[in-house]
Formats: C-alpha cells, structure tokens, sequence
C-alpha cells in the first residue's frame, strides 16, 4: 500500500510542479512575498508573520487540491486506478501531493520571510507547525469536498450549505439591535403578514423578533461560533505570544475536524461513479 | 430460427457452466460473475439485469450497437461505477485482479513510455529491484522496446493501443479488459494486437473485449456474448454458435411429400420443406443415410450443400 500511495503521490506531485499552474503558484509565492514582506521595509512582528504565512499556505492548498484533484479526475488515470485494491489509497495521494506541495511553497516564502524579517524564538518555532499543517489539512479536505473529483449528488451543497449557516449565525449578535438587517427584514414580513390577514404567523414572528433582540441572538451566536472556536484560539494566542493549555488543543481540533471530514470524504469517492474527464 | 438463450421476460439468467477446474486449481471456474447487474443513469437503464459468468482463460468477445451497454460493463467491471442492483464478484479479492485498457487510448501524455509503464509497475506492487526487468519484458512482449524513451505525446495510434496492452501486462491480473483493443489500427496493427491477445489466452489469462469488427471474434475469441439495449441477447462459444446455426441442404428433382414423414422419424432435426431437406445438429452425421434413402425411393439428388451460418448473421439476428 505504501509503494502503490508514494508513487501516486510522487507523480501527482511532479505533475503539478512541472506544469504551467505549477509556476504560476511559484509565482504567486514569490508576488505575495514581494507585496507582505518587502525586504526594504521594517522587521516585521512574529505573530504577522506566522497568521499571514498561515493564510498564505491555507490559500494555496486550497488551490493547489483542486488542481491536483483536476487532474486525478483525468480518464488517462483510468488504468491505475482499476488497479489499486482500494480507491481510498488514490485519495490519499491526491490529499499527500496537494498538502506537500503546498507545504513546500509555504515553507519557501517563509524562508524568503525570513531575510530582514522577525526574529524568531524556538517558542514561536515550535508553535508554528501544528497552527501552519494543521490549517493546510482541513483546508485541503475541504478543497477535496468542493471538487467533482470527490463530490457526489448534493454532498458539497450540504457540507458548504452547513458551513454558510453556521458563519451567518455567528453574526447573528449583529441582531440584537432593533435595526439590524435581520430584525428589519422579519418586521417587514410580519407586517405583511398582518396585512395578508395571516395573523397565525404574526405573533410567532414578533416573538422570535422580540427574542433576538434581548437575549436570543446573543445566545444563538455563540452556539454557532462555537465550532468556529479553534480559529479565534489560535489568532488570540499568536497575537497575545502564548498558547494557555486550552489554546494550545485548537490545533488539535482542527485536525479532529480533518479526520471527520476526509473520513467523510473517503466514503463518498470509494462508492460513488467516477466520472472521468477526457 | 429464435436464437437460443434468448430470454422472454427482459430478465436474463445466461451462465455456460463447465464443472471443469480451472488450470489455476481454483474451484471457482469463473474469474468474475455479474448476477443480476442494472445500471442505471437517472432513468435510463444502460444495463438491465445483466447475469454473465465469464470462466478463466476464456476470450470473451463483447458485442453489441453503439449504445448497448458495452462500455458500462466494463467500467462496472473495473469498478469505476458501482451497479444501481445486482453483484459483481469478485473485483478486488484477488487484487490485482484487473488489467483495464478502455476505449479512449488517454495517457498522462507529458510522460515517457518507460516511465508510465514504470509508475504502472509500482501501482501494481512490483518489487522495486524487479520493476525495471518487468518493464523491459513488457515493452518486449509488445514490440515498443525501442520508443521506450519517447514521450506518449509523440507515440502514434498503433504504439498507444500496444502501450495499452503492455500497461495490462504489467503486475500479472489474471482478468485483462479491452474496450475495442483495435480501434483505428492499420491490417498490421491489428494482428500485432491479435497475436498479443492470443499470447494472454496462452497464458491462461481471461480478457474480455468488445469490439465492432466481427471477424475479430472469430479470429481471436473463444466466447462471443451479444448485447443489445442493456441486455445480454446471446452468449456461447464462437465455434457452437457457428456450429448450431449449420446445416445440410439436399434438393431433390421433386416435392418430397408423404416420404417426408419417413425421414423425419429418423430424426428429429431432419427437416422437410417441399423439395429440400435440411439437416441440422446431429443430424447432418447421417447425411449419406438420407441421400441413399432418397435415391432408393426413386428421387433425383439435384444438390447438397454444407451451409454456415456467419457470425455476423447471429449478430444482426440478436440485435434486430
């Protein structure tokens, strides 16, 4: 199984480093190390410099799993594919070739970063693995859900559709005040009602109306800001310099919310038709 | 004629049963069995309750129009799609169980020859200190040895259907799929191509390919399975499909009438219409009886003649 996913990875890998995208994403590394960390400008902050690297590296793993998913999804890999005992292993050298990839780029214009650039500490140093690896993991698996390589039916519709509604109602607190968007929008539909006679749905409406702007939104936006948790945890702490022991299992969490959704995503691919590009 | 094994009801149960052990000492007889197999694209059916046993070291040839359902056998088979009903079995027990080359000759094409059969060869666990030995007797066996370093954009058509086979080769599966292995091939290329299919028959493995050529079955096959609108409309081995449909026909100088019900209780495959005799199956083993028999009873033997029916005539029968 190891010989059979390093091969694939390998050549996923050398794929997309000695193509046209490839350089354009070597490119784009070397414009974004250009434009954030001029080397004529003053030492950046080391918490600057490990959150813009981070979202660098988040960006292009994103990228860099739906080009690599692109192309595994080609009918000229039909003939391998037929061939592993599982399709789970070709899975797992897409996600390998598009994180490492990925990785690498990040690692280079953190190298590049470097000149003239923060003084790090071993701390710092040894904070930044598991923030960088394990935002390019979850990222790279959503990437992976977003791709018809891996999607099947409504899978992404759901999985996006979940994460949209749980990024609008985190903003819900923005509803607590009586002329929000929200509260403007359910006022309005309750008048028409009223004026459509419909005065079942009025009164069920003013109360959530009503609700939202005491306590409920401020209640409902923390029930949905919750999963959204570990990204806060870690911004604070690199900004404040130190992870608290519960800081310090945000990466960790991450990670828990990968394996859940490449799990989730394995069993999609190993049972769905490939549809094979030509 | 109603061909035989043509079922009524839509639903088609065909299996050719030989209680033979295969040469493999395996005492399963069959390297894949589909039972029952729908395949279905929202409504439209492109397989309909397929049941095909396909016996190891048999040549099966697949058959069928254009839209038949040729192609989603062979990616039901491969596992590339999964079947709406039914079971295919086995398809990754005995990994790797699989050589697939489909029928769009696509390659990763910024690759070298060696190098794609060399990435073949780690795919199907080829032990690092034999991948290039593997790769050599491969190129070999289909004659590329000497294009091995060019790029698979430059090949031509010929050397992409041999670097198709050549990637089959490799890793040794015992099943080997061919979507129309001589597809745009030159008179050259598709013996080169036949005379590799023989070599995998030898070989003892089992290939089942489809094509449109029907002297190709003949030539290369040693089952013929027909389909027609997702459904298997006949299957038997190319030489008794061709056998059955044989027949000798004797025409005498006049109608035959009431001597008619004498030969037929020789018989029962001795056939009489007006002043011909058919005689068909066994029965074509007493054709010199029948013949002295005529003759004594006063008839003139005006011809006899050894018809065959072609392969292509089953054919157009089975898709009508």
């Amino acid at each position: 199984m190891n010989q059979r996913i390093a091969a694939l990875t390998a050549h996923f890998f050398r794929s997309l480093t000695f193509s046209v995208t490839g350089a354009i994403y070597l490119i784009m590394g070397i414009a974004f190390w250009a434009i954030m960390f001029p080397p004529g400008q003053k030492t950046p902050e080391s918490s600057y410099y490990v959150l813009l690297l981070a979202a660098f590296g988040a960006a292009v793993t994103f990228l860099t799993t739906l080009t690599i998913s692109s192309r595994a999804n080609q009918a000229a890999n039909a003939a391998w594919i037929v061939r592993l005992p599982s399709r789970v292993e070709y899975l797992t050298a897409v996600f390998l070739a598009a994180t490492l990839y990925a990785f690498s780029l990040q690692c280079l214009i953190a190298l590049l970063a470097l000149v003239r650039g923060p003084d790090l500490s071993i701390s710092i140093i040894l904070e930044i693995p598991p923030i960088w690896i394990s935002l390019n993991v979850l990222t790279a698996v959503l990437a992976l859900h977003a791709t018809d390589f891996v999607a099947a039916g409504w899978s992404r519709v759901y999985l996006f559709g979940l994460i949209a509604i749980f990024l609008f109602g985190q903003s819900l607190s923005a509803a607590s005040s009586n002329n929000s968007w929200f509260i403007i929008r359910l006022n309005a539909l309750s008048r028409t009602f009223m004026g459509e006679g419909w005065y079942a749905l009025v009164t069920p409406l003013n109360e959530l109306s009503n609700w939202l702007q005491n306590d409920g939104a401020s209640s409902l936006s923390k029930l949905f800001s919750l999963p959204f948790w570990p990204f806060h945890a870690i911004a604070d702490a690199v900004v404040s310099g130190t992870f608290n022991m519960v800081q310090a299992l945000a990466p960790a969490v991450l990670l828990l919310y990968a394996t859940i959704l490449i799990m989730l995503a394995a069993d999609i691919f190993a049972t769905k038709d490939l549809d094979l590009t030509e | 004629m109603k061909i035989a094994h043509v079922a009524a009801c839509g639903k088609l149960h065909v299996a050719i049963i030989k209680t033979a052990v295969s040469q493999f000492g395996s005492k399963d007889p069959f390297v894949i069995e589909i039972n029952d197999v729908t395949k279905k694209f929202y409504d439209f059916a492109a397989l309909n309750h397929v049941t095909l046993h396909i016996q190891r070291g048999e040549v099966v040839g697949l058959l069928g129009p254009n839209g038949a359902g040729k192609t989603t056998l062979f990616k039901l088979i491969a596992g590339t799609l999964q079947p709406t009903s039914g079971q295919i079995r086995p398809t990754s027990s005995a990994w790797p169980t699989i050589g697939y080359k489909p029928e769009r000759l696509l390659f990763p094409n910024q690759l070298r020859v060696r190098h794609y059969l060399e990435r073949a060869a780690q795919i199907s666990n080829v032990p690092k200190r034999d991948i290039s030995r593997v790769v050599n007797e491969s190129l070999a066996r289909v004659d590329l040895t000497a294009d091995a370093n060019k790029r698979i954009k430059e090949c031509s058509k010929g050397m992409r259907q041999r670097l198709g086979l050549a990637q089959i080769l490799i890793g040794n599966p015992p099943l080997i799929l061919l979507d129309e292995p001589s597809n745009g091939l030159d008179p050259n290329g598709q013996v080169e191509i036949h005379n590799c299919i023989r070599r995998l028959q030898n070989e003892g493995k089992t290939v089942l390919m489809s094509t449109h050529h029907l002297p190709e079955v003949t030539q290369v096959c040693s089952q013929v399975v027909i389909l027609n609108q997702g459904q298997v409309h006949y299957q038997n081995s190319v030489d008794e499909a061709v056998a059955a449909r044989s027949h000798i026909r004797i025409r005498v100088n006049r109608p035959i009438g009431s001597f008619a019900t004498e030969l037929t209780a020789v018989n029962p495959n001795i056939v009489v219409e007006g002043d011909t005799v058919y005689l068909r199956d066994n029965a074509m083993e007493l054709r010199r009886d029948i013949l002295v028999m005529l003759l004594k009873t006063g008839f003139d033997v005006l011809r006899v003649e050894h018809q065959r029916i072609s392969l292509s005539e089953i054919y157009a029968e089975a898709v009508q």
